[in-house]
C-alpha cells in the first residue's frame, strides 16, 4: 500500500466517520445507537488521522496503525455479521438460505483452492484460480436461495439432484490433473456400501431417519473409496469428474432429503445459533492457541529433535539423567551446612516451647506464637539447606516456587496488616504495588544495577555492595566505629527499657519483640567490635581491601538474589489482595474478640487468618503457577549460567537455540504436569462455586 | 482512619504522660515501618531513574546517590542515544512495535471474551457449566506447552496427514507470520482468553437478573441485550481487564522473543532492552534509559488507572 492509497483510505474512513457522527447526532432519540455511531466515528476519524499522520511521519507508524485498525475492524465485522446472518433465520428465511449457501460455497471452494485441488487456467499464462472462490460463493448462494424457496418434497429432491450433478461436473472441470484419482473398483464400491450400512444401522439404533443416514454414510464412504484410498495424479479427468459428481450429489441429496423447516424450527435455529456465535470466536482461539498446541506438544515430546522419528520416552529419560537437570552429588553437604543446623535447632526449640506450654494446658503440644514461629522458620531454613545442595534445574525450580511463594505471601500479609494501622496507607500501598507494573525484564535490569559489583579498588556503584563494603570500612575505622557502637548501645538500652515496661504492663508481645531485637543488635555490636562487619579483607600490609559480594555469580545463593527480584514484584500483588480481604473481615468479629479480652496477636491469628484463609489459598496457588514458569528474570540476569537454570529457560534453550523440539516439548510437558494439581484444585473450587 | 486516630489518644489521657507518649510512639511504629519498607521498595527504581540521567563515566565510577551531591552531571544524552536512529538507538521503533502488539492484543480479547462470558452467564445451552469450567481451567496452563506448535503453525501453516491413506490436508495456510507482530498478538489473544472469560464472567453473571428479564419481555434478542445492557453495565470490569491485559502484553518477553526471533524490525521494547542487557557492560549506560523508557508506559497506565487495575486483580482472585 503506497502513501497515496493510505490517503484515499484515510479520506474514506474519515468521511464515513463524520457521516456516521452526523447521523448519530441527528438521531438523538436513541442514545444507545448514537453511542455506537460515535464509537464508529471515533474509530473512523481517529484511524484515518493516525493513518494520514503516519503516512506523513513514517512508514513504520503507518503500517502499525493500519494493522491495528484492520485487525480490530475485521473482527468486529465478523461478529456483527454472524449475528445479523442468523437474525435472518427467523424473519427472512430465504435471505438466510442464500447467505448460508454463500458461506458454505465460500468455505468449500476456499478449502479446495487453498489445498491446491482446483485450478483455473484458461490459457497457460493466465491463472484465474482465486476467482473460483467468489464463483463458488455465488453458486452456493443461488442453491441456498432456490432450496429455501421449495417446500414440496419432490421438488426439493429434484433440485438437490440437479444442483448435485451440476456442481460435481462443474468442479470436475477445475480439478487439477495432479490429483486425478486412479480408482479401483473394489474400494470404490465397498466403502460407500460399508458407510451406508454403518450410518444406517447407527440411525436405526437411535430411531432417526435411516435413509438419510445411509445417504450420508454412502457419501462419506465415497470420499474414502474415491479420493483417499486410490493413488492421486495417475487417473483420468473422467475419474475425477465422477469422483466429484457423486460426492456433490450425495451431499446435496442429504441436504434436500430433510423436510423443509417449519417456522418454529426456523425460530429455534436462530435461537440455538446464539451460544455458538457468542462462543465460537473464543473457543476457536483457545482451541488453536492452547488446546491443540498442548496436545501436539505432548505428541512432539515422544519424537526426536526434529520431530521425525519416534523415540518413546527417551526425551523424558534424558531429562532425568541429564547431569545439569538433576544434580544430586552434593547431598552429603546438606548435613554439614549451617542452614541445616539452624533449621533443626529452631524446629526443636519450637517443639520444646510448645511442649512446655502444653504442660500448663494439659496437651502434648500447644500451638502458639512462641512455638509455631520457630518451627516455621526452622522448617524454612531446613528446606533451604536441602535446596542449596540438591542442585540442577528441577530442584532449583522447586526452590524458586518454595521461597517466592512463602516469602511473598508472608510479606504481603505482613505489609497488609501493617498498612491497615498506618497513616497514608493508600499512598504507601501503591508505592509497594508499583513494581507489578514493571516488566520482569525491566525488573531484572533494575536489580542488576542493585547487585552490580565493581573491582575492589573502585567505588561500588550498586547499592547493596556499597552498603556491604561501607560496613566493612566502618568496622575498620577509628572514631566512626566507636560512635556507631555507642549508638547501638543506646538502642539496646532503649529496647531493654521497653522490654521492662512491657514486662511490668504484662504485654508479652512487647517483651518477646524487644528481646529478639536486643539479640539482633547485640550480635551486630559484637561483629562490629570483634571480628568485623561487612565486606573487607586485610591486605598484606594491614590495609583494608573491599571484599564485594558477587550477587549474580556466587552459587548457590545467587538464586536467592534472583528470587528477590520476583518477590519484589509479587509482594505488591499479595499485599493488595490481603489488604482487601482483611478489610472485608466483619468488624463485629474483631470487636467481639477484643471484648473477650484477646490481644492483637490472638485476634489476628484466631479471627482474621481463618477468615481470610480462602484468599490465602487462592494467592498461594496463583503464585505457585506463576513461579513455576519463571523465565524472564533468569533469562535476562544470568541466562541460566552460574547454576541458576530453571525449567522454563531450559525448555526455551533446548527448543529455540538448540532446536531440539523433542526435548523442549518434553520439558514443557514436565512444566505442564507440575501445575496439574493446581489446575485440579482450581476446578474443584469452581465446581463448588457454581453449585453455590 | 482519621476518626480512630483522634479518639485513641483521648482514651490514653488518663494514663501518666510518659505512658501516653510511649503509647503514641508505639502507635506510630506501623507507619514508620511501612514507610521504611516503601523506601526500601522504591530504592531500585529510583536508582535506575537517577542513573539514566547520568553519563557513562558517572555511572561507572560512582553510585547513583552521588548524583544528588553533584547535580551538575545530569544529562539527557542516554535518552537521545537510545531513542535516536544511530547504531545504539532503535528503541523508538521497538516502542511502536510494543504498541502494535499491545493494542490489538488488548482490544480483541476483550471483545471475544465479553461475548463468551455473556454466553456462559446468560444463554442457556447444554453442557454450559462443563464447557465453562473446561475453558477457565486452562488459566493455569504454562504458555510453554504451546510455544513450539504455535511457532511451527506461524512459520509453516498446519497440515494433517490422514492416517492409513497417506494423504495430506492443509488445515491452516502458511501465512509466514513468524517474525511479525501479528504472530505475537494472535498468540496473546488466545492465551488471554481463559483469564478474560473468567474475570468477565464473574462480573457479568452477577448483574441483576430482572434487567435481563424485562429486556426479554420487551422482545430484545441476545445480541441487543449484549450491546445495550451488558456492555454499558460492564464498563468497569472491561476497563479492569483492559489495563491488566495491556500491562501483561506490553511487559511480555517470552512470547515476543519466541515468535519474533531474530527479526530486528519487529522487536518490541522488552526484547530490545533485554538484548541490550545481553551485551553486558558494553552499553550499560544506555540500558538505564532504555529500561526506564520501556517501564514508563506501564507505570503511567498503572498510576492513572490503579483503581481499575486493583479491581481486576481482586475480581480475579478473591471471590465474594
Amino acid at each position: 500500500m503506497g502513501a497515496l492509497g493510505d490517503w484515499v483510505w484515510s479520506i474514506l474512513l474519515a468521511g464515513g466517520g463524520v457521516a456516521l457522527t452526523l447521523y448519530g447526532v441527528r438521531e438523538r432519540m436513541d442514545p444507545e445507537r448514537s453511542v455506537r455511531r460515535a464509537v464508529a466515528a471515533v474509530v473512523g476519524v481517529g484511524g484515518s488521522l493516525a493513518l494520514g499522520w503516519g503516512a506523513l511521519v513514517d512508514e513504520k507508524l503507518r503500517g502499525t496503525a493500519a494493522g491495528v485498525i484492520v485487525a480490530i475492524v475485521v473482527s468486529g465485522v465478523l461478529f456483527v455479521g454472524a449475528n445479523r446472518w442468523f437474525d435472518q433465520a427467523e424473519a427472512r428465511w430465504r435471505r438466510f438460505g442464500a447467505l448460508t449457501g454463500g458461506v458454505i460455497g465460500f468455505a468449500v471452494t476456499g478449502v479446495l483452492v487453498g489445498n491446491r485441488l482446483l485450478a483455473w487456467k484458461p490459457v497457460p499464462e493466465l491463472d484465474l484460480t482465486p476467482w473460483l472462490v467468489p464463483l463458488g460463493t455465488v453458486a452456493g448462494a443461488v442453491c441456498g436461495l432456490v432450496l429455501t424457496g421449495l417446500t414440496e418434497r419432490r421438488a426439493r429432491l429434484v433440485a438437490g439432484l440437479g444442483f448435485g450433478v451440476g456442481y460435481g461436473v462443474l468442479a470436475g472441470l477445475f480439478i487439477r490433473p495432479d490429483i486425478f484419482p486412479a480408482m479401483k473398483i473394489v474400494p470404490l464400491l465397498a466403502w460407500p456400501v460399508v458407510g451406508a450400512l454403518v450410518f444406517g444401522a447407527l440411525a436405526a439404533g437411535r430411531r432417526r431417519q435411516v435413509l438419510r443416514a445411509a445417504i450420508l454414510g454412502a457419501t462419506v464412504g465415497w470420499v474414502i473409496g474415491a479420493w483417499l484410498v486410490p493413488a492421486l495424479g495417475t487417473g483420468t479427468r473422467a475419474e475425477a469428474m465422477s469422483g466429484a459428481t457423486f460426492l456433490s450429489l450425495g451431499s446435496m441429496l442429504w441436504i434436500t432429503s430433510a423436510p423443509p423447516r417449519t417456522a418454529e424450527a426456523q425460530r429455534r435455529l436462530a435461537e440455538r445459533s446464539r451460544p455458538v456465535i457468542f462462543l465460537a470466536p473464543a473457543l476457536v482461539f483457545i482451541g488453536a492457541t492452547l488446546v491443540i498446541p498442548t496436545i501436539r506438544t505432548l505428541y512432539l515430546s515422544f519424537l526426536g529433535p526434529r520431530g521425525e522419528v519416534f523415540v518413546g520416552l527417551a526425551n523424558y529419560v534424558d531429562i532425568f539423567t541429564d547431569q545439569e537437570i538433576v544434580k544430586l552429588e552434593k547431598w552429603p553437604q546438606i548435613f554439614t551446612s549451617a542452614l541445616f543446623y539452624w533449621g533443626v535447632g529452631l524446629t526443636l526449640l519450637g517443639i520444646v516451647a510448645g511442649r512446655i506450654r502444653g504442660r500448663r494446658t494439659g496437651r502434648t503440644f500447644e500451638p502458639s506464637g512462641g512455638s509455631i514461629t520457630p518451627i516455621a522458620v526452622g522448617v524454612f531454613l531446613f528446606v533451604w539447606a536441602v535446596f542449596a545442595y540438591l542442585r540442577g534445574t528441577i530442584f532449583n525450580n522447586l526452590w524458586w516456587v518454595f521461597t517466592v511463594t512463602i516469602v511473598s505471601t508472608a510479606a504481603g500479609l505482613a505489609i497488609a496488616v501493617l498498612a491497615d494501622r498506618a497513616r497514608y496507607e493508600s499512598v504507601a500501598k501503591s508505592m509497594i504495588f508499583m513494581p507489578m507494573a514493571i516488566s520482569f525484564v525491566g525488573a531484572g535490569i533494575i536489580w542488576r544495577f542493585m547487585y552490580i559489583a565493581r573491582p575492589p579498588t573502585k567505588d561500588q556503584t550498586g547499592v547493596l555492595n556499597a552498603i556491604w563494603v561501607g560496613l566493612g570500612r566502618l568496622s575498620n575505622s577509628g572514631t566512626p566505629r566507636l560512635v556507631t557502637a555507642a549508638v547501638l548501645v543506646a538502642v539496646v538500652a532503649g529496647l531493654v527499657w521497653m522490654a521492662w515496661r512491657g514486662w511490668r504492663g504484662g504485654a508479652g508481645g512487647v517483651v518477646a519483640g524487644a528481646a529478639t531485637a536486643i539479640l539482633g543488635v547485640v550480635w551486630i555490636l559484637y561483629r562490629l567490635l570483634g571480628p568485623g562487619l561487612g565486606g573487607f579483607e586485610i591486605g598484606p600490609n594491614g590495609e583494608v581491601i573491599a571484599d564485594t559480594i558477587l550477587f549474580i555469580q556466587e552459587t548457590p545463593f545467587n538464586n536467592v538474589w534472583l528470587m528477590v527480584v520476583l518477590i519484589w514484584i509479587q509482594t505488591g500483588f499479595t499485599m493488595v489482595i490481603f489488604s482487601a480481604a482483611i478489610k472485608a473481615v466483619p468488624a463485629e468479629l474483631i470487636e467481639a474478640s477484643k471484648v473477650d479480652g484477646a490481644t492483637e496477636a490472638q485476634t489476628f491469628w484466631r479471627v482474621t487468618v481463618p477468615q481470610i484463609a480462602p484468599t490465602i489459598g487462592v494467592v498461594v496457588t496463583t503464585l505457585i503457577v506463576l513461579v513455576m514458569k519463571v523465565f524472564d528474570i533468569v533469562k535476562v540476569m544470568t541466562n541460566g549460567n552460574f547454576d541458576t537454570q530453571v525449567l522454563a529457560n531450559e525448555m526455551w534453550q533446548r527448543a529455540f537455540t538448540e532446536f531440539n523440539f523433542g526435548l523442549g516439548s518434553a520439558l514443557a510437558v514436565l512444566l505442564f504436569v507440575s501445575v496439574l494439581p493446581i489446575m485440579y484444585l482450581n476446578i474443584r473450587r469452581m465446581q463448588k462455586e457454581t453449585v453455590r | 482512619m482519621t476518626a480512630t486516630a483522634e479518639t485513641r489518644p483521648v482514651r490514653a489521657v488518663a494514663e501518666p504522660p510518659i505512658g501516653w507518649r510511649l503509647y503514641r510512639l508505639l502507635r506510630a511504629i506501623p507507619t514508620w515501618v511501612l514507610w521504611g519498607l516503601v523506601v526500601v521498595w522504591s530504592i531500585p527504581t529510583v536508582g535506575l531513574l537517577v542513573n539514566s540521567f547520568r553519563d557513562r563515566d558517572a555511572q561507572r565510577t560512582s553510585g547513583w546517590w552521588v548524583g544528588f551531591v553533584e547535580p551538575g552531571s545530569f544529562t539527557l544524552q542516554n535518552y537521545r542515544d537510545v531513542l535516536g536512529s544511530g547504531p545504539t538507538g532503535g528503541l523508538w521503533d521497538a516502542l511502536l512495535n510494543s504498541f502494535a502488539i499491545a493494542i490489538p492484543a488488548t482490544v480483541i480479547p476483550i471483545a471475544i471474551a465479553a461475548f463468551a462470558a455473556y454466553a456462559f452467564a446468560w444463554i442457556e445451552f447444554r453442557g454450559r457449566e462443563w464447557l465453562f469450567i473446561g475453558t477457565v481451567s486452562l488459566l493455569a496452563i504454562p504458555l510453554q506447552v504451546a510455544l513450539i506448535p504455535l511457532l511451527q503453525l506461524y512459520s509453516g501453516g498446519a497440515q494433517w496427514t490422514i492416517p492409513f491413506v497417506d494423504k495430506t490436508l492443509r488445515l491452516f495456510p502458511d501465512l509466514d507470520l513468524a517474525g511479525s507482530v501479528t504472530a505475537v498478538w494472535l498468540t496473546h489473544t488466545g492465551f488471554a482468553l481463559p483469564f478474560a472469560i473468567f474475570l468477565l464472567h464473574n462480573y457479568i453473571a452477577g448483574l441483576p437478573r430482572d434487567v435481563f428479564e424485562s429486556a426479554l419481555i420487551d422482545g430484545a434478542d441476545h445480541f441487543k441485550i449484549f450491546w445495550r445492557l451488558v456492555v454499558p453495565l460492564s464498563i468497569p470490569v472491561l476497563a479492569a481487564f483492559a489495563i491488566f491485559q495491556f500491562l501483561w502484553t506490553w511487559n511480555d518477553y517470552l512470547v515476543a522473543l519466541t515468535m519474533i526471533g531474530g527479526n530486528r524490525e519487529a522487536l518490541p521494547a522488552t526484547v530490545a532492552i533485554a538484548s541490550l542487557a545481553g551485551e553486558f557492560a558494553l552499553r550499560e549506560n544506555l540500558l538505564t534509559a532504555g529500561a526506564f523508557v520501556q517501564t514508563v508506559v506501564p507505570i503511567a497506565v498503572f498510576f492513572a488507572l490503579q483503581r481499575y487495575f486493583v479491581r481486576g486483580i481482586l475480581a480475579g482472585s478473591v471471590k465474594g
